[in-house]
């Protein structure tokens, strides 16, 4: 599972996703790539089973890049516990991302597969995302 | 590199974002051109001219006519373009005007031909690494594209910016040394079943940059919450207790 090797701070605060993602919504790597449409967090869990989705679909062949990271720790209270007391113990990983950020990219791999592959991995996300390819317009 | 194309633009007076949104509701874009000794001047465009000439065959590089209303046609190039991250629409363009005897540093597509033999037949992996090479030259002699043969390409060998087929009038500026496109061999991959990937949910934390407080301290904090704690679970029991 993706996380920081170093933080400054253990916990974080939840913070605000206004926006679009004007950097990150680009193909930089690959020939094709999955794009979200929507604000939100994708969590370490979620990242990590795209991934395996996608890498068993291709078996051999292609290359895969991740472009987000978990680096926002997510909180949690333990289970019938009272308010106050203090924050929560970290819990799991997020990445925080905003509509136009592209989450993964292929290459090596033929369109029809890469659609597939991807098609996949959206799947295991709780944010609607699109298929892109590279054009001349980017 | 022959003219082609002719786009109309007429001179932008509204200036600011919102006078730029009302100016993209109404089905134009604002843009700007500049370069040359000349004075920037902010413009407007049709969105769907600037995409013809993108999509032309030099691309990017392509060199057109510019009719302003009420100026002198100038003769331009896309410098930059900015598109909406989510619907890939136009926002803004940026053109630069081209003197005849100007060099000019521009960024030139490489286009692959053919499959790698190191993926045909050895079952590697073709890697495009640079897209594209940037090279100064007249503005006449801007190649559209650079296209390359890759079927001898074998596992391990690479292909160097300076293998790339230049002409004698253009001058390349990224280093000749870097790699454009390479044929590599798979990693073989442990296939963990998904239930065990995500059952490993619980890893240790991340090392902390900033030492926390002295041990010494937290120690004692805590010992104090922990004798706190047992005396409100006390508490709360014998108020249970009360209520039943």
């Amino acid at each position: 599972m993706l996380m920081p090797s170093k933080v400054k701070f253990r916990k974080q605060q939840r913070g605000r996703r206004r926006g679009k993602a004007w950097r990150g919504s680009d193909l930089s790597f690959g020939d094709y790539g999955l794009k979200v449409l929507e604000a939100g967090w994708i969590t370490d869990r979620q990242i990590e089973a795209s991934r395996v989705a996608i890498m068993r679909f291709v078996k051999r062949g292609g290359k895969l890049w991740i472009r987000i990271f978990p680096d926002k720790p997510v909180t949690k209270k333990p289970a019938e516990t009272r308010m106050g007391k203090g924050k929560g113990a970290p819990e799991f990983w997020v990445a925080v991302v905003k509509p136009g950020r592209i989450l993964f990219e292929m290459e090596g791999v033929t369109e029809a597969e890469a659609r597939q592959a991807m098609r996949l991995a959206s799947h295991k996300l709780a944010l609607p995302t699109v298929f892109v390819q590279r054009t001349v317009t980017g | 590199m022959a003219e082609l194309l002719s786009i109309e633009a007429e001179p932008r007076e509204a200036f600011g974002k919102n006078a730029s949104r009302r100016l993209r509701h109404a089905g134009r874009v604002p843009a700007v051109v500049y370069g040359d000794q000349g004075p920037s001047l902010p413009l407007t465009v049709d969105p769907k001219e600037i995409l013809r000439v993108l999509r032309s065959g030099a691309g990017q590089n392509a060199i057109f006519t510019l009719e302003i209303k009420g100026k002198a046609p100038a003769r331009v190039m896309l410098r930059d373009w900015q598109l909406d991250p989510i619907k890939g629409n136009l926002i803004h363009v940026d053109m630069v005007r081209v003197g005849r005897d100007h060099k000019l540093r521009v960024k030139v597509p490489i286009h692959i031909k053919g499959e790698a033999k190191g993926v045909k037949v050895q079952g590697g992996i073709f890697e495009f690494a640079l897209r594209e090479v940037e090279v100064e030259c007249l503005p006449d002699d801007i190649p559209e594209s650079l296209t390359v043969d890759v079927t001898e390409l074998t596992i391990g060998q690479n292909l160097r910016v300076a293998n790339l087929p230049l002409g004698p009038k253009v001058k390349v500026l990224t280093d000749p040394n870097r790699v454009v496109a390479h044929v590599v061999t798979l990693k073989a991959e442990e296939e963990k079943p998904a239930e065990e990937v995500l059952a490993e949910a619980a890893p240790a934390e991340p090392e902390l940059i900033r030492k926390p407080r002295a041990e010494e301290e937290e120690e004692g904090e805590e010992g104090q919450e922990s004798e706190a704690g047992k005396k409100e679970a006390k508490k709360e029991g014998k108020r249970e207790g009360k209520k039943e």
